[in-house]
């Protein structure tokens, strides 16, 4: 009885093992999500990059993109989730997601720890202060040297860095959970500066319809940045699949008619590539 | 996922700072909720019915919505008014405020509990009002209480992340946003779940000795 229990068990355990293999061990990731009929975007609902719509449509310029492309590779649909800017790239190397679709900009570090596609959607830096500027704001570094301003960014997000490397202090960077709460935080003046990238800051001031704010458009000393679909490492045979159909995009004019609309330059995205933006400094 | 201590000694200066946050706001929210606490308590106990009806209402108002739609209200909605708090205090007074209705049930509770003779006992020694609360009820009510209120300011301890919603650099929003730079969660989340156990389980001892020291009616 007991040695019959122990080989079914024993069976059982090896079964369980070698279909517990089987799942990670398909080596072609293209292959498995055109099965499953779609794939996993990470998102962060910040308008015009991603936004999710009152009845819970997923659009933006990134996401658009990812799907078009997608629909190209043979992967049917996206399914979104929103998720923090420090929290995409860990979610994504903890499978989580199958790629990053969020405006996440290149820069060296997040290339050493993710694959990126070739630039998507490029934009500058810009700051949302009070009407008339009451700090003189102009670059990062006029923050840094102001002793009482404070600044808030998207935690993990290229701002919150931008700020911190021009030498803020971290207790005068505010990490803000939403742009809506950055908006209202720079109106109730909790802090004199929210920084997101320009055509968020512009979506963002837009809703809002408020005189008493200023856009200050682009931040002095802060480079244009362009993201690209980050995909984990080891699913570089996905990348590159994903870079041929972008690449046709690009070509025949309908990736300008993709992000366009949203207020993105094409032409910004097609001068670059993703070689330079990740050896920039 | 590989444990690595160095990253542990790198970034263990910014844990601490976090930690000092979360336990300011513990310290602090616990005082305001055992004063918000016996406040209502008594209040509810008063002979005029508008007061003890109202502040009933309130206190059942506060205590039956969760304590992470208070803070929002607190931190984003007062400002329309014109009340503009720094997060840490709009924290603790959403704390103080959340848990001073679970404790004004602990004194309640408490002050139930002392034998009606007691207040016959009061009444017939010709003792005021005051002289009955600070020298009868109040000495008997008290220490039976102490393990329950404890109970509620180590539930509130391990509540203080919620405060990282309102941008309080506490011990939680600290552990995120150096996972959020170094993209590594394994260290900072486990650290902070360290700290939390230690100074669980200190608060515990402390507070078994408090019941100790005081948790008995002097007779």
């Amino acid at each position: 009885m007991n040695v019959k229990r122990l080989i079914a068990g024993t069976a059982g355990l090896a079964m369980l093992a070698s279909f517990a293999a089987a799942v990670p061990a398909s080596a072609d990731k293209l292959e498995d999500l055109k099965a499953q009929g779609f794939a996993r975007v990470a998102i962060a609902n910040e308008p015009p990059f991603t936004a999710v719509a009152a009845d819970g449509k997923v659009s933006g310029a990134a996401p658009d993109v990812a799907r078009e492309v997608f629909k190209r590779l043979g992967v049917e649909d996206i399914v979104a989730s929103i998720s923090e800017y420090g929290a995409m790239i860990p979610g994504l190397q903890a499978g989580r997601h199958d790629v990053v679709t969020a405006g996440l900009f290149m820069k060296p570090e997040r290339c050493a720890a993710v694959a990126y596609s070739e630039p998507v959607l490029c934009d500058a830096e810009a700051l949302l202060v009070k009407k008339g500027n009451p700090k003189g704001f102009k670059s990062y570094q006029d923050i840094a040297n102001d002793q009482t301003a404070t600044v808030g960014a998207p935690g993990g997000g290229t701002e919150e860095k931008l700020a911190l490397d021009a030498g803020v202090p971290r207790d005068r960077v505010i990490v803000v959970p939403d742009g809506q709460s950055g908006l209202k935080m720079v109106q109730d003046g909790r802090i004199d500066a929210y920084s997101l990238p320009v055509l968020s800051i512009n979506a963002l001031v837009q809703q809002a319809n408020d005189p008493n704010l200023e856009v200050i458009a682009p931040v002095e000393g802060a480079p244009v940045y362009c993201d690209g679909a980050a995909f984990k490492k080891g699913d570089e045979a996905l990348r590159d699949a994903f870079d041929v159909e972008l690449a046709k995009l690009k070509e025949s004019g309908e990736f300008a008619k993709l992000i366009e609309p949203y207020g993105f330059s094409a032409a910004a995205a097609m001068s670059t590539t993703r070689e330079k933006l990740c050896a920039a400094q | 996922m590989e444990w690595d201590w160095n990253f542990v000694w790198q970034i263990m200066p910014t844990m601490l700072q976090g930690v000092k946050i979360t336990i300011i706001a513990t310290l602090l929210g616990s005082a305001l909720a055992a004063v918000i606490g016996l406040v209502i308590a008594l209040l509810r106990r008063s002979p005029n019915r508008i007061v003890s009806r109202s502040v009933g209402f309130a206190a059942e108002f506060i205590r039956g919505t969760p304590l992470l739609v208070q803070l929002y209200f607190i931190f984003y909605v007062l400002p329309d008014i014109g009340i503009l708090l720094s997060p840490l205090v709009a924290g603790v007074i959403g704390l103080g405020l959340h848990y001073g209705t679970y404790t004004a049930e602990v004194y309640r509770a408490g002050i139930d509990n002392v034998p009606r003779g007691q207040w016959e006992a009061a009444k017939a020694c010709n003792l005021g009002p005051t002289q009955t609360w600070t020298h009868i009820i109040m000495p008997q009510a008290i220490p039976p209480m102490i393990p329950a209120l404890a109970n509620y300011f180590i539930a509130m301890f391990k509540e203080t992340p919620l405060l990282s919603a309102i941008t309080v650099l506490e011990l939680m929003n600290q552990a995120k946003s150096i996972a959020n730079s170094n993209y590594r969660y394994i260290e900072p989340i486990t650290l902070v779940g360290a700290f939390f156990l230690v100074i669980s389980l200190c608060s515990v001892f402390l507070l078994r000795w408090l019941e100790r020291r005081y948790g008995r009616i002097e007779s």
